[in-house]
């Protein structure tokens, strides 16, 4: 049995619609969140989950950490079930939300674990040990006595980490941790979480837009659109599927190299480099490279696939997201 | 066990909340003084119509000043340690805060309660300590330990009332009705009617805030007694019974209230 495992999960929202005119009461649309969705986790991996924005990501965090409950299907979490007894099942969860703060506003952050070790009755001793790991791993010492409001961005998102995993839970939410983030603060958070799932077996769930913290964190991925799941798999899988074109720019010792291209493939000159487009499925990358020798003296080749943003945006489109 | 943890959090939530509002003393000086004045105000318009009739029906101006205080204490307290309840919900909701109680192992309501506190009310509450000494004093009430009992569940069982009238607040937001200006009717202005003697309304009034919102059991039954009034041929032991209303009706909108957080739980927002 797998850790997480979710069968035919639905959950439909009521949309109050602005009353239109000459009608006495407001129309409701009913929009399918989730039509039916089927996974399973294994207890310590590190799943990325993307869509487009609307695509009911955050509708199943939302359910797997108890908040929701789904109108139909089955869904349970190291044997619990998320949607009852509330109380008893979110002591094993720690959620994240990158744009919503769950520690407190005007007090430093310390005061605000503290407190938290109350709310989740942390016995003390287990609650310094915890407190002194994360402080070293998130490098939080600089800042513990200041109050969230004077954080940096990645400082506060860095705190809110450590907030929610003070009660050392199971399975960890991370709803689009990276947001606005600058370069330096994702690649610390990257390495954060690889370090907690390793260190102390944590499942991690995150929904994202940033295709990097999916390359950089996940070793699968699954995605979602329109309440569904179209994909479930390893991230170079995914994008073997979309990756529909590279680009090969060589340059040239040889004059005018006798360059003879099979149909489909586009040429284009750029002083004396010649980027050639082709798809990988049309033409093999080998073959393409031993025409290219076979023109003439190569002084100079890189190969370029596509921006990873780009085959997502592909995707969400070929998908009709 | 489970009660005294529980009261341990809020003490220590209370705490925390306290230091926040510290964090800006100046802008927390300023708005406790001008809660001076606006509590101070309301005195000042009993102390006019007090000057102006001396008396209103059969009760005299120091009754009129203990009512005044009793419910200027009753309500302030309960704004001072139920700000989350009186004042923070429906934000909660709009923003999604709620969502973030929802992933902590304890009651929604437990942390509503904990989420807020407004200090600045204490110049409010020692306007109403002021009025309730003056009151008791022009009114020649002699102090007795059951009188002191009465005032105390009084206060204790005004509040529970509100707290559970602020509810009903929370319930509408809950359930995204937006008719707050309602709720207000008789929270607000159950406050500003029931600062003055039931007795002196029309019957309607007197209905709703007998059955509906019962401010008349929890207050000016008790404040009868204290005052030495008649209680309507009542016995003497009704005095502390129809206070117990105040946690009937925060009893039944605690329920209400948690059966909407179910309900929320299963529409999302």
């Amino acid at each position: 049995m797998s850790y997480i495992e979710v069968e035919n999960l639905r959950k439909t929202f009521t949309v109050r619609k602005k009353r239109e005119a000459g009608k006495l009461f407001r129309e409701k649309e009913i929009v399918e969140a989730l039509k039916g969705i089927s996974f399973t986790v294994d207890k310590g991996e590190l799943v990325g989950y993307i869509g487009p924005n609307g695509a009911g990501k955050s509708t199943t965090v939302k359910i797997l950490s108890g908040i929701l409950t789904p109108e139909s299907g089955r869904a349970e979490v190291g044997g619990r079930v998320p949607w009852k007894d509330r109380k008893e099942y979110v002591r094993h969860i720690g959620v994240v939300f990158g744009q919503r703060s769950q520690l407190w506003w005007d007090v430093p952050i310390i005061d605000s674990f503290s407190l938290l070790k109350d709310i989740y009755r942390i016995p003390e001793k287990d609650y310094l040990n915890r407190l002194q790991e994360l402080t070293d791993a998130l490098q939080l010492k600089s800042f513990m006595r200041k109050p969230l409001r004077l954080l940096s961005l990645g400082q506060k998102m860095r705190a809110e980490l450590c907030g929610s995993l003070l009660h050392s839970p199971e399975l960890l939410f991370l709803d689009e941790p990276t947001i606005g983030l600058d370069a330096v603060s994702k690649l610390a958070l990257r390495d954060f979480l690889k370090w907690e799932n390793k260190e102390h077996g944590t499942t991690i769930m995150l929904t994202t837009h940033d295709m990097e913290d999916i390359s950089a964190l996940c070793s699968r991925v699954m995605v979602l659109g329109h309440g569904q799941k179209l994909f479930d798999g390893k991230l170079p899988e995914l994008l073997e599927r979309f990756d529909t074109v590279r680009t090969v720019v060589v340059k040239y010792n040889t004059e005018n190299p006798k360059l003879v291209l099979p149909a489909g493939v586009v040429k284009d000159k750029k002083d004396d480099e010649i980027h050639i487009t082709y798809s990988p499925v049309d033409i093999p990358t080998a073959d393409m490279l031993a025409i290219l020798q076979n023109a003439g003296t190569i002084s100079e080749m890189t190969l370029q696939s596509e921006n990873i943003d780009h085959l997502i945006a592909a995707m969400y489109k070929e998908m009709d997201l | 066990m489970n009660i005294l943890n529980t009261f341990h959090l809020y003490v220590r939530s209370m705490g925390m909340l306290l230091k926040s509002h510290l964090q800006y003393p100046a802008s927390f000086i300023m708005q406790t003084l001008a809660q001076l004045v606006m509590e101070g105000g309301e005195m000042l318009a009993v102390i006019l119509v007090v000057d102006r009739f001396e008396t209103l029906m059969h009760w005299t101006g120091g009754n009129l000043f203990f009512f005044f205080g009793l419910m200027s204490v009753s309500f302030y307290i309960t704004e001072f340690f139920g700000r989350g309840v009186t004042g923070n919900f429906p934000s909660m909701v709009r923003t999604g805060q709620l969502d973030t109680l929802l992933l902590r192992p304890r009651a929604v309501l437990t942390q509503v309660l904990c989420s807020g506190t407004d200090p600045r009310r204490i110049t409010c509450i020692a306007v109403g300590v002021a009025a309730l000494i003056v009151g008791s004093n022009m009114s020649d009430v002699t102090w007795s330990v059951p009188k002191v009992l009465a005032l105390v569940e009084s206060i204790l069982m005004s509040g529970m009332l509100i707290l559970g009238l602020f509810l009903i607040e929370g319930i509408f937001c809950i359930h995204s009705v937006k008719s707050v200006e309602l709720v207000n009717a008789i929270t607000y202005g159950g406050r500003s009617a029931c600062q003055y003697p039931i007795d002196i309304y029309p019957r309607p009034l007197k209905i709703l805030f007998t059955v509906v919102a019962p401010f008349a059991l929890t207050m000016h039954v008790p404040a009868a007694y204290i005052l030495g009034k008649p209680l309507y041929g009542w016995p003497v032991w009704t005095v502390f019974v129809t206070p117990l209303s105040g946690a009937v009706v925060f009893t039944v909108m605690t329920l209400l209230f948690n059966r909407g957080i179910k309900f929320y739980r299963s529409t999302g927002s």
